[in-house]
């Protein structure tokens, strides 16, 4: 496309020279405008005011009513007569006045309607009604057009709720077709949000408002971004010849070099100024129609509202289904309270009042400045994360600005463009679509996603993966070896200043530097060759980080495009997950650590599991070997801490029978809910054991001696000198939680060749105070050695791994059948 | 001309593309596409269920050639597709009646 091309016929040639040599179009526009009412005016003396003396005017609607006919939109007119005319002579005129209209250059655009017709309410055509909203006369039966002005300002005001509600409806659809994004690459700038339309639906709102509630002037505030689409409608307009209105990439190529464009520019920085520029519209827009539509009462909606006021607070009040500050004023001295509006969004899906949005977007300086400094904003952030509404919370984040002001880094990726032919979005769009379509899979009712929903219910931190997804591109704007990197070496920084632990902070990082591997073996590694699966095995490190990247993955294709995560991809992904399962599961006891170089520490890792490695720092080993020694003096080394809400036990002592089920039979007998535990022995025979666990009833926490207690039982039990069978008689079992058609079908597998000497038993079950006990009791009567041990629990689900040898060999057919029957009794006990 | 139609496990397509665009061959048509020939499906497990996969997930490549160059382009491809093992693939050569440029009309070879 280029500037050159010949100018259509009509009065433009002059105004396109006066744009193209850096004319204001907003001026531009109105003249443009002006000239056609005088070509009109001409034609109607010409051809139809011979035959309608008087009972036709003519009135200019639509933009040419509003006086903003850009160079090739369609001319729209009314034709007001008194009544329907059958009179051939009539229509000949009629016919001769748009063909000479359109001979002439003009695209005129008629329809013919009487002052009743203009002034009746037509749900299928509210364009009708709408356009009318811009009407002004132009020439003709002036004493007509007079009618038309009397009724019409009635005929809205008795109809303003239901014209209201359809223009809302229709605004509604249109966003919906553009999947509610301005950020496509190429984007139609009339009808996209954050596009023309948007202004037109601000203005119309206005028309339509209630004179007696005052609306803020969203137009006067939007003048730059006014000025700035419509010359980019001109450019396209002028250059194409036609009415064209979507923003190619060969357009963007040459508007860059533009005059008005501010040029010459890169074309990633002018997109993203427009992106910026269509967003302030679209927000507007949101705006608008949100202060319209609350405004409108309606019967059992209304009453539903009020029920919701109570869920206000001292410092935000619900009003009509949004938020709105009691104290306004303090988000300048109380930056937070701003991301307290979102967390009460997230909890409860209901949106800030737009006044609520607009001085949010007043306060970002002072919350800027406030966030610079290291504040506990993941606290914030992980709470958001975790509630119901997370993503409309997200959305309002993006959307005020206040994601960028209180994580600036975000700036640097928003309306970012990376131009390909398979992401439909910018870099901050598509971030926003990934955690949409991780988010959505919480309440996803496609079959064929069903499998990536159940594992979204095994991942311990939702709000992590969030997290990590909101990073996973932030560097794609920096140069560097590749985006993976410096998008977690940008997140690192970023998860300092807002205080994420450490131990977080290593989890985020590494799902943001690895977040590409699925992907790249999905699409470039056979899946069936074994060394493929060690490959990912070993990049994932345990089953846990695997989880999460499937999930990242799944998440990351699906926000490429609407279309991206084909059912091909989906099952070509599972399968990535699959073969990678499969081989962590397997190594938990075919993969040891071989540590032979004399330290002490080699000779304590000697035989545990490869992933002992992988999940334990320097800190952890260290702490290890002190429990070792402790163990070689007195039996038993066991260490219990509290560690961000949860009790964490190691247990370190020399194997022996009933060692697994006598530890967690003790912890049950605490009431404690076991949630996590590893168990594996190096190749002393020295068993590490190690518990996370819940106290559902705060015994620990209300009393402190109990800690003490906890632990000497525990060093009773793995000392063999304690008979825990009878402690826990003592306790009541607690009451079965629900009913058994509620409850999660178990699923037992054996696998006997995922080891070369012990049998792999998997168990899926719905959890429940006692389990693990049960299970590891089932085995120690059967005389079952439990070689290593890897639960899991997420959402009621345990998800339990054993290996487990009969005298030093695996399982016998007939004993594993005989197993499964006891453990599924133990299941639905 | 020549429509050649290469059925190759996913994992070959880039080689695939590369070993085409090293011997000057740009245009193609991929599509995703699930199959099996004598490879047949196999069973896998996840969680102790055990599932049928009969259809594996395979990568059509689709593109037209002068006459004269097929058997170049067929080389090139098998040569980036083959692993040695049962569900490498196949690829079929049709003959093709003429092509067309929507754009300008341009007809046979120099459509293509």
């Amino acid at each position: 496309m280029s500037a050159e091309k010949p100018p259509s016929s009509g009065p433009l040639p002059d105004l396109r020279e006066r744009f193209f040599s850096g004319g204001n179009p907003v001026a531009i526009l109105p003249e443009r405008s002006a000239s056609v009412d005088e070509l009109i005016r001409e034609s109607f003396e010409k051809h139809l005011a011979p035959v309608f003396s008087k009972g036709m005017a003519v009135a200019a609607v639509g933009g040419f009513g509003r006086s903003e006919l850009f160079p090739h939109s369609d001319i729209d007119i009314l034709l007001l007569v008194d009544k329907a005319s059958q009179d051939e002579k009539a229509r000949d005129a009629l016919s001769t006045f748009l063909r000479k209209g359109w001979d002439g250059g003009l695209r005129l655009s008629h329809s013919v309607h009487t002052v009743e017709e203009c002034c009746q309410l037509h749900t299928g055509n509210l364009e009708l009604s709408i356009s009318l909203l811009d009407q002004r006369f132009l020439c003709g039966d002036s004493g007509l057009y007079q009618k038309l002005a009397v009724r019409l300002p009635k005929f809205i005001a008795a109809e303003r709720q239901a014209l209201i509600k359809g223009l809302v409806r229709q605004t509604r659809d249109r966003h919906e077709k553009f999947q509610n994004t301005v950020y496509h690459l190429e984007p139609n700038i009339k009808e996209a949000p954050g596009g023309l339309r948007d202004l037109h639906v601000i203005g119309w709102l206005a028309k339509l408002n209630d004179p007696a509630r005052e609306l803020p002037d969203w137009l006067s505030e939007l003048a730059r971004e006014i000025e700035f689409l419509y010359a980019i409608r001109c450019y396209l307009h002028f250059t194409a010849g036609r009415d064209q209105n979507v923003l190619q990439f060969d357009a963007q190529e040459e508007i860059v070099k533009q005059p008005f464009a501010g040029g010459p520019l890169p074309v990633e920085k002018w997109m993203r100024q427009y992106f910026l520029s269509a967003r302030r519209i679209h927000r507007a827009a949101r705006q608008a129609i949100d202060v319209t539509e609350t405004a409108i009462p309606s019967g059992l909606f209304t009453q539903f509202r009020e029920w919701r006021t109570r869920l206000s607070t001292s410092e935000i009040s619900v009003s009509k289904e949004r938020l709105l500050l009691r104290n306004p004023q303090s988000l300048e001295s109380d930056p937070e309270l701003a991301l307290r509006v979102v967390r009460f969004t997230a909890r409860h899906g209901l949106p800030p009042a737009a006044d609520t949005e607009r001085r949010i977007e007043r306060a970002l300086p002072a919350i800027e400045t406030f966030f610079a400094a290291e504040r506990p904003l993941w606290n914030h952030l992980r709470e958001i994360f975790s509630l119901p509404h997370a993503m409309q919370a997200l959305r309002i984040l993006h959307d005020t600005g206040l994601l960028g002001a209180v994580m600036p880094e975000w700036r640097m990726i928003e309306g970012f463009v990376i131009r390909d032919f398979y992401h439909r979005y910018t870099v901050d769009e598509h971030t926003l679509i990934v955690a949409e379509s991780l988010l959505e899979l919480r309440n996803n009712k496609d079959a064929a996603r069903r499998r990536f929903s159940e594992l979204l219910t095994e991942v311990e931190s939702v709000p992590l993966l969030v997290f990590a997804i909101l990073l996973h591109d932030i560097g794609k704007s920096i140069d560097g070896p590749t985006h993976a990197q410096e998008s977690a070496r940008l997140g690192e920084t970023i998860m300092q200043r807002i205080q994420m632990p450490e131990e977080e902070r290593g989890f985020v990082r590494f799902l943001v530097e690895q977040h590409l591997v699925l992907s790249s073996i999905m699409n470039g590694r056979d899946l069936d060759e074994p060394s493929t699966a060690k490959d990912l095995a070993a990049k994932a490190g345990t089953v846990e980080n695997l989880r999460y990247l499937a999930l990242m993955t799944y998440a990351d294709i699906s926000g490429v495009n609407p279309t991206a995560m084909t059912p091909w991809r989906l099952d070509q992904l599972w399968r990535v997950y699959s073969i990678g399962m499969r081989e962590l599961t397997r190594e938990l006891d075919t993969d040891r650590i071989h540590a032979a170089d004399g330290a002490p520490e080699s000779d304590f890792l000697e035989g545990f599991p490869s992933r002992y490695l992988r999940t334990h720092d320097k800190d952890e080993i260290a702490a290890h070997l002190k429990l070792e020694e402790q163990a070689r003096n007195g039996g038993a080394g066991v260490e219990l801490v509290r560690r961000g809400g949860v009790w964490k036990l190691t247990v370190i002592t020399l194997d022996r029978p009933r060692l697994f089920a006598s530890i967690v039979g003790a912890l049950s007998g605490f009431g404690m809910d076991i949630v996590k535990a590893e168990a594996f022995s190096n190749s002393k025979n020295e068993v590490l054991d190690s518990f996370t666990f819940a106290d559902p009833g705060r015994t620990l926490e209300l009393n402190p001696s109990e800690v003490d207690r906890l632990r000497s039982t525990v060093e009773k039990a793995a000392m063999g000198t304690l008979d825990v069978r009878q402690m826990l008689e003592r306790r009541m079992r607690p009451a079965t939680p629900k009913g058994a058609a509620e409850r999660l079908r178990p699923s037992i597998y054996f696998d006997g060749e995922a080891s070369l000497h012990a049998t792999l038993v998997e168990v899926i079950a719905e959890d429940r105070i006692g389990l693990l006990y049960d299970f590891a009791s089932v085995f120690a009567e059967s005389g079952f050695n439990v070689e290593v041990v890897l639960i899991d629990t997420e959402a009621h689900k345990a998800l339990d791994v054993f290996y487990l040898t009969r005298n030093g060999r695996k399982l016998t057919e007939n004993e594993q059948f005989v197993l499964e029957d006891r453990l599924r009794a133990v299941c639905m006990a | 001309m020549k429509k050649i139609e290469a059925v190759i496990q996913p994992f070959k397509l880039e080689e695939v593309k590369e070993a085409l665009k090293a011997i000057g061959v740009d245009g193609m048509t991929v599509s995703e596409v699930r199959g099996h020939g004598r490879q047949k499906g196999h069973k896998e497990v996840y969680r102790g269920q055990e599932y049928q996969v009969d259809l594996l997930p395979k990568v059509k490549v689709e593109m037209v050639v002068a006459s004269a160059r097929a058997d170049e382009v067929v080389r090139a491809v098998a040569a980036a597709a083959k692993t040695g093992k049962i569900g490498d693939g196949k690829i079929f050569v049709y003959d093709v009646a003429d092509a067309i440029r929507i754009r300008n009309d341009e007809r046979g070879e120099a459509a293509l």
